[in-house]
């Protein structure tokens, strides 16, 4: 678990072209939003909580911005997780998307309120990459969990 | 079908809107903390060398890659990049000993008019680190820190000219934040006239505005920028940039200006941390950043 987050971690910096920068989907989110559902004992809030005080760190924001959001998405995906579960392949990724939107806005929201105003559009790409890339992502997850 | 593995179905979900509501207010504590009275900046650092490990990780690739093309280079390449080196080291060479003589002549005169002079003294030179530290905002990450000396505010250039501020300062590594940030102002003087002015980061990489500069200022496209040294944060006569466009619109009483950075903002590997020279230092007021980055 530990491993999966370091790893998602350093894909969240690893330096991309301007262009394919915009498409870089939030890794680390994604990678807390499974260990939420798949097994709240290994990662949940706690998980969360610290992960968005890494993204917090090497990002170079307002410490707590990250980890309010992932808290915050991180424990509505806990409480839901029983359902989700269940799924079909195409709910999971719409409900991942609005995980990710609403993770979105509030970073949109403490940005605006500590007065640091994002001009552009391009952090609303991310929720959409994310849900897409979420059934490779557990499939990954899940082979390298059962070994 | 996405499958998930475990079959834990119950797996601590009670007590979860208590944990939730927990973290959420320390998460907001820390932002209105960190916000308001920047108490973290300890904290701040000492987590900073937590992530170092990881962006030193990231980075390594990158800096292996460069290291391996470096080694993997055939002799003439190199014969010809050393020959290239020699010719540019012996033109710096003669302009240098013009300018040093120049200093000299400078500080006689400035003495003269009791002035102080707050000429730099001490260089650290650092290296970008390959790590995207945020894609909205003008910032990078340099692998000199606290340990080395740097401190919050201190002035960084390039090879070109002033490269930006560092604005935040871990044990390891520091954050610079370069001079076409929205966020980050220079004071600045034409170097034709001597005008004075502040000029403005717009968020891109080739582009900073002088918006103080009313339609009668003296200002004319292709003049050269320089730092005007007041307040104490960067040092005086070092490039900034060169005028691009002025447009004056009659009905407005503000000039538009572009400038052109000098420094290579999207291309530079190697920076340069100053330090004033002590003497002139304390004359001066104590080092605060000349651009106060707007919160």
């Amino acid at each position: 678990m530990a491993l999966s987050a370091v790893g998602a971690l350093a894909l969240a910096v690893v330096p991309l072209s301007e262009v394919l920068d915009a498409f870089r989907p939030d890794f680390l989110v994604l990678v807390v939003f499974y260990w939420c559902i798949e097994s709240p004992r290994a990662g949940g809030l706690s998980l969360a909580f610290f992960s968005g005080l890494a993204l917090d760190v090497i990002h170079g924001v307002v410490l707590g911005q990250h980890a309010l959001a992932l808290t915050l998405m991180g424990a509505w995906a806990t409480h839901l997780r029983l359902r989700i579960r269940v799924f079909s392949v195409l709910s999971q990724c719409l409900t991942v998307f609005v995980l990710l939107t609403g993770y979105q806005f509030v970073l949109f929201w403490v940005d605006g309120a500590t007065g640091n105003p994002v001009t552009t559009f391009g952090r609303w790409l991310a929720p959409f990459i994310g849900a897409l890339l979420w059934p490779v992502l557990t499939g990954v997850m899940g082979k390298i969990h059962e070994r | 079908m996405v499958a998930f593995r475990s079959t834990d179905t119950s797996g601590r979900t009670t007590g979860l809107l208590f944990r939730c509501v927990l973290y959420s207010l320390l998460a907001l504590a820390l932002i209105i903390v960190d916000k308001r009275y920047d108490h973290l900046g300890k904290i701040r650092r000492l987590l900073s060398v937590a992530a170092y490990p990881v962006e030193v990780a990231v980075a390594s690739p990158f800096q292996g890659w460069h290291w391996f093309r470096d080694s993997v280079t055939t002799r003439d390449v190199l014969r010809a990049d050393k020959a290239k080196l020699e010719a540019e080291l012996r033109v710096a060479q003669f302009r240098l000993q013009r300018y040093e003589a120049l200093e000299a002549e400078t500080q006689r005169l400035r003495a003269l008019r009791d002035n102080t002079a707050s000429v730099t003294d001490r260089f650290l030179i650092g290296d970008i680190m390959n790590v995207d530290l945020d894609a909205f905002r003008e910032r990078v990450l340099v692998d000199k820190g606290a340990s080395d000396g740097i401190y919050v505010g201190q002035a960084v250039l390039d090879s070109g000219g002033v490269f930006g501020q560092v604005a935040r300062v871990g044990q390891l590594t520091s954050e610079v934040i370069l001079v076409s940030d929205a966020a980050h102002a220079i004071p600045v003087q034409i170097n034709r006239n001597g005008l004075r002015t502040i000029a403005v980061g717009t968020g891109e990489t080739n582009r900073l505005k002088l918006p103080y500069l009313p339609t009668s200022a003296d200002v004319i496209a292709g003049d050269l920028l320089v730092t005007s040294g007041l307040g104490g944060g960067f040092p005086a006569g070092y490039p900034v940039g060169t005028i691009a466009e002025v447009k004056r619109d009659p009905a407005q009483s503000l000039a538009d200006v572009d400038v052109k950075p000098a420094a290579a903002l999207d291309r530079s590997k190697e920076l340069l941390f100053v330090w004033l020279k002590p003497q002139a230092a304390e004359l001066l007021p104590p080092p605060k950043p000349a651009a106060v980055p707007k919160k």
